[in-house]
């Protein structure tokens, strides 16, 4: 021990050192898969997708001897920033990753061929999928004309109303065709109930301070952030006079909306019938059906009011793609497992009746659960309701700054909302335009400096 | 053959000292030394992430100065700062005051249950205070009903006006406590002695405060102010959380969160790394503002 100059502990921390090391740098990773077996790897941020892959996963496994599916589930910020990260740092990736749609923009921000996914555009026309699918859906996972992703999802929107309260008011939904005789109903149905002098029911749930609720309204009259050649339109005539339309919906004496947030408070305010409506993409349905389960077959679903007579009686809110990044070592098997998750008519059924959502496939519309009854709707059969509508769902075009945009029409809300409740509607529709514009400049200066673009 | 044992065990005794902290020097250089380098070099790049870059000289520094968004965030940043410093602070001190007086009961259990609140962590107080500030239900506007009569529908988070007192108080429950306990530490090292001279002298209370407290917990007040206004000017993972992003009007966008937003979603890290340097000046200018104000440097006599 002599020979040892600064004792026996540092050379025991040495050799604990090096071993730890050497374990850490020849011990096999826990993600090897044995010999034999080809692993591919998914990647999904919702519960619902993750519960229904899980299902049917086992099947593909049975017709692909040797091939192994590993299903993961993450959140959609850490899954979206571990892509990004992944493919910033050429580390391995899924085979398969699901991206929302208010996440894919970043993913397109550079040069096209330094777009982390593999481009699917040859491999979407010549198997036929681009003449089967509604092609608005391949809209937001396109760039530059190439698509980059596979559509999950059309999601239409709907109403949903609580039809107990609608029926005790006298009003039949049906009558409610345009927006004008929504809003007219609106001011009516909007009152304090009880007397203490505070409104405790609204017609519908659309927030004064943030973009989520006038996106879909929006896109319903043909607006949105930016058109297929990636020019901004958040401040074109449409987004002015949807805007000018509706603000004085969330403030002033006309309000007939209000918000109070999504989860608990959302299910408790729809309980207590202080909200009558809610905005209602198909996947909000499945929401609303577990989170509100006391108000089965007190629910019920109309189609979106038009903004004119023989206007879209849709819109459309959220979507995910499934993408297959570049770093795949198996992307042609990748390419299968896609199409036989999102596509393949057997495990369909089950899963439209779990999640709602209607796949972006025609074919698939004809599928008996899509006509089923649903008790929780009154016996409506919601499937037919939302496939009614679903030829009609407006494209969302990505830009990489569509998350900016977003951030901006937000805060343009806000101001306009501010400005009608101290000055009315005095100057409002100039004001509503000159802050459009001026939150547009703001995203205009950003992409003029972008080079890659 | 002992000759060469003896100048391998001589070189040994040399060289150990540096194997030993070769591991630090290696880390340290790889992860924090080398990153420092790399965003001087990307602050004055565009970039696509690290994928591609195109060298811009100052432009990433000349756009930021006329970028509402950065202004935005430089200005809740600092209105932040302020609160911390100005009431924060303050508050811990008079609390500090009140649990090291010897006359308060169960000062242990206090001293304790006002400095929990920290060890939970900003996400979860963020998420508990979420669900206290929801309108029509929350917590904190039943209570204002109940109490005050005032109406349930105020909404916290999602009033441009209210984001920030709301997001003052939240840090205020948390970090209050966290930063009496460095005043008590500096209270409890005051010399008694020199409170009874003050009393023989005469003094009162406040006197005794001023002349013999304030100069006593000076180094760790000093320190603490510019600890707070760093922590301050770093502020992002409460309004994220809390909020789930800038706020209404970005009324909650920090220079961090912006700095995030910048690098990460928008991929721009160039101009994240600009905004990155452009924020450590600003710490720099005012900690040494404050140092200097505080009179950090001057020798005690």
């Amino acid at each position: 021990m002599s020979r040892l100059p600064f004792g026996p502990a540092p050379t025991l921390l040495i050799v604990v050192c090096v071993l730890t090391a050497a374990w850490l740098a020849l011990a096999p990773g826990p993600d090897v898969p044995p010999d034999g077996v080809t692993r591919l790897h998914v990647l999904t941020f919702a519960q619902t997708h993750y519960d229904a892959y899980k299902v049917i996963i086992p099947e593909f496994e049975a017709s692909h001897p040797g091939v192994h599916v590993k299903l993961e589930l993450g959140d959609e910020r850490a899954v979206t920033s571990r892509l990004q990260s992944a493919f910033w740092a050429g580390t391995k990736t899924p085979d398969l990753v699901e991206v929302e749609i208010g996440a894919v923009g970043m993913f397109f921000r550079g040069p096209l061929d330094e777009i982390g996914f593999t481009d699917l555009t040859d491999r979407v026309h010549e198997t036929g999928l681009y003449d089967r699918i509604v092609q608005s859906r391949f809209a937001p996972w396109s760039s530059r004309g190439r698509i980059f992703g596979l559509p999950h999802d059309v999601h239409p929107v709907m109403l949903a109303y609580r039809r107990d309260l609608f029926e005790k008011e006298g009003v039949d939904p049906a009558d409610l065709d345009t927006w004008d005789k929504f809003v007219a109903a609106g001011r009516r149905m909007t009152r304090d109930m009880d007397g203490d002098g505070i409104v405790d029911q609204y017609m519908i749930e659309l927030s004064d301070s943030a973009h989520g609720d006038l996106e879909p309204l929006l896109f319903q009259r043909g607006g949105g952030y930016f058109d297929a050649d990636g020019a901004l339109t958040m401040d074109n005539a449409i987004a002015v006079e949807t805007l000018a339309w509706y603000v004085p919906l969330v403030v002033g004496p006309g309000q007939i909306a209000n918000s109070l947030g999504a989860g608990q408070i959302l299910t408790q305010a729809m309980e207590d019938g202080f909200f009558l409506c809610l905005l209602c993409p198909d996947w909000r349905s499945a929401v609303i059906e577990n989170d509100m389960p006391r108000l089965s077959g007190k629910m019920g679903l109309m189609p979106l009011p038009r903004a004119e007579p023989g206007g879209r009686g849709t819109s459309t809110w959220g979507g995910t793609m499934v993408g297959i990044p570049k770093q795949s070592p198996h992307p042609d098997l990748a390419w299968e497992l896609a199409l036989y998750l999102y596509y393949a008519p057997e495990p369909f059924e089950e899963r439209f009746r779990n999640t709602n959502i209607l796949p972006p496939t025609r074919d698939a519309w004809d599928l008996p659960a899509i006509s089923e009854p649903r008790a929780y709707w009154g016996g409506q059969r919601i499937g037919d309701m939302f496939v009614s509508i679903a030829d009609e769902t407006p494209p969302q075009y990505t830009s990489p700054y569509t998350p900016l945009a977003k951030t901006k029409l937000g805060e343009a809300v806000l101001q306009c909302v501010d400005y009608y409740k101290h000055n009315g509607e005095e100057g409002f529709r100039d004001f509503v335009a000159q802050t459009l514009k001026e939150k547009a400049d703001d995203i205009r200066a950003l992409l003029e400096r972008n080079p890659f673009l | 053959m002992s000759m060469h044992r003896e100048t391998f065990w001589a070189l040994q005794r040399k060289a150990a000292p540096y194997l030993f902290v070769a591991p630090f020097v290696i880390v340290f250089c790889s992860f924090m030394v080398y990153p420092l380098l790399n965003s001087i070099w990307l602050a004055f790049q565009f970039t696509n992430g690290p994928q591609s870059s195109v060298f811009v000289g100052f432009d990433n520094f000349l756009f930021m100065l006329r970028d509402p968004d950065f202004w935005t965030a430089l200005k809740n940043t600092a209105i932040f700062t302020l609160f911390s410093v100005f009431l924060q602070l303050p508050l811990s001190l008079g609390l500090a005051l009140l649990l090291n007086a010897r006359w308060v009961r169960g000062r242990n259990f206090f001293r304790m249950a006002f400095f929990s609140p920290h060890l939970v962590g900003q996400v979860f107080v963020a998420l508990l205070f979420s669900l206290i500030f929801l309108p029509h239900y929350g917590l904190l506007n039943r209570a204002l009903h109940a109490v005050f009569g005032v109406g349930l529908d105020t909404k916290w988070l999602m009033n441009a006006n209210l984001v920030m007192p709301a997001l003052v108080l939240t840090s205020l429950w948390m970090y209050v406590g966290f930063n009496m306990i460095y005043f008590l530490a500096a209270l409890q090292a005051v010399d008694r002695n020199l409170y009874e001279a003050a009393m023989v002298d005469g003094a009162s209370r406040w006197q005794q405060f001023l002349h013999v407290t304030v100069p006593g917990i000076k180094p760790i007040a000093v320190f603490v102010i510019i600890m707070s206004t760093i922590g301050s000017f770093q502020l992002f993972e409460l309004p994220f959380v809390l909020l789930k992003g800038p706020g209404p009007d970005n009324s909650a966008l920090t220079i961090v969160m912006y700095l995030y937003n910048t690098g990460f979603s928008t991929g721009d890290l160039g101009y994240a790394s600009a905004i990155g340097w452009v924020l450590v000046l600003i710490i720099l200018t005012v900690s040494l503002a404050q140092a200097k104000v505080t009179g950090l440097w001057k020798k005690n006599v």
